[in-house]
């Protein structure tokens, strides 16, 4: 190979590294922020539940659309809003950026002794329209919580003034009815505005 | 001479200066409460000037049937709030009441109030007492 050649052979070769380099680059997805993606999606378990209007709830009512779910109650005054707080500011940015389809936001009471249809409504309705308040029985709850791995357990107190543990997770619900991706505590804002459209376009 | 007037402008200057008061709040924020309970929380910091520990073993408001000192935490994926029995407050320290963290939950409001008032005590000597308005909503 004469020097000619060899420097031909050279500048295509370089050419051909760089061409894999940007097309592996291309066709990588991009790295979430926070979000733990399934690598085997699970179907929701059957539960029947009732929502703030007192309709029932069941899996196929997270059907054909994208789900932030949250385990919380409504007298817990610092975790449980905060996040709701979260989950309502990112989907109003989502919103503000034409992000299409856009999730709703679910609270499911992990205190349905106390969390009444309409009490949880009044609740969910606190961080924005078209949230969902999700409640009912504590058999048909343990459905739901336990086929998601979804931890919870009240507290001693007096009468009416205890906590309930819970776990601090949000999980993204897929139009499937699936389970899909999880958002460990702590939360922030920028992560659901970053990784949940990155999740969506990925499907 | 000259020296003289300045002894007497820095002695001036020191009886003029305000005492510190021994405990001091900062960065108030109270949550606007709840539709459906008036559950409501509290956060600030607490900065103690004394050179004694200050414990606040109770806080009381008039817009709230009950206060109650509680801590957050976010251990091995699960969100937990317990009571504490007193906040302490270390000798020149200051401690930070935050979302996720130790806060004042407010229960039970007494009626519609633009303005919150909070006496805090240790044992049954009145520490502190301050006002804020509720925190407008951010979204």
């Amino acid at each position: 190979m004469g020097p000619k050649n060899f420097v031909i052979a050279i500048v295509l070769a370089i050419a051909l590294s760089a061409g894999i380099f940007v097309a592996t680059r291309l066709q990588a997805p991009a790295a979430l922020n926070a979000a733990f993606v399934l690598p085997t999606t699970t179907p929701l378990p059957e539960f029947s539940l009732v929502d703030q209007s007192g309709s029932v709830v069941t899996r196929d009512s997270f059907r054909d659309r994208w789900d932030l779910v949250f385990f919380g109650f409504t007298h817990c005054p610092d975790i449980c809003p905060t996040t709701l707080q979260i989950l309502a500011v990112a989907r109003n940015e989502l919103a503000a950026a034409g992000q299409e389809p856009l999730p709703r936001i679910v609270l499911v009471s992990v205190d349905p002794e106390r969390d009444t249809p309409e009490l949880i409504g009044e609740y969910v309705d606190y961080f924005g329209d078209g949230n969902l308040g999700v409640t009912g029985s504590l058999d048909e709850l343990r459905k739901l919580t336990s086929g998601l791995g979804i931890y919870f357990e009240k507290q001693a107190g007096e009468s009416d003034d205890y906590a309930v543990d819970h776990s601090a997770a949000v999980l993204l619900i897929n139009p499937d009815g699936e389970f899909h991706a999880l958002f460990s505590g702590p939360h922030s804002i920028e992560n659901y505005v970053h990784d949940v459209p990155l999740i969506m376009k990925s499907r | 001479m000259r020296h003289c007037l300045l002894l007497a402008a820095i002695l001036i200057g020191a009886c003029s200066a305000e005492p510190q008061p021994p405990l001091v709040a900062k960065e108030l924020v109270v949550t606007r409460p709840m539709p459906g309970n008036g559950m409501s929380a509290a956060y600030l910091s607490l900065t103690n000037n004394t050179e004694q520990k200050i414990s606040i073993t109770r806080v009381t408001s008039a817009q709230f049937g009950s206060v109650q000192l509680h801590e957050s935490t976010l251990e091995n994926g699960v969100a937990r709030m317990r009571a504490m029995p007193e906040l302490e407050i270390p000798a020149g320290a200051t401690v930070t009441l935050q979302r996720g963290g130790k806060h004042l939950m407010l229960m039970r409001p007494t009626g519609p109030a633009d303005v919150v008032s909070l006496q805090f005590f240790d044992d049954d000597n009145l520490v502190l007492s301050v006002d804020a308005a509720f925190e407008t909503k951010a979204h």
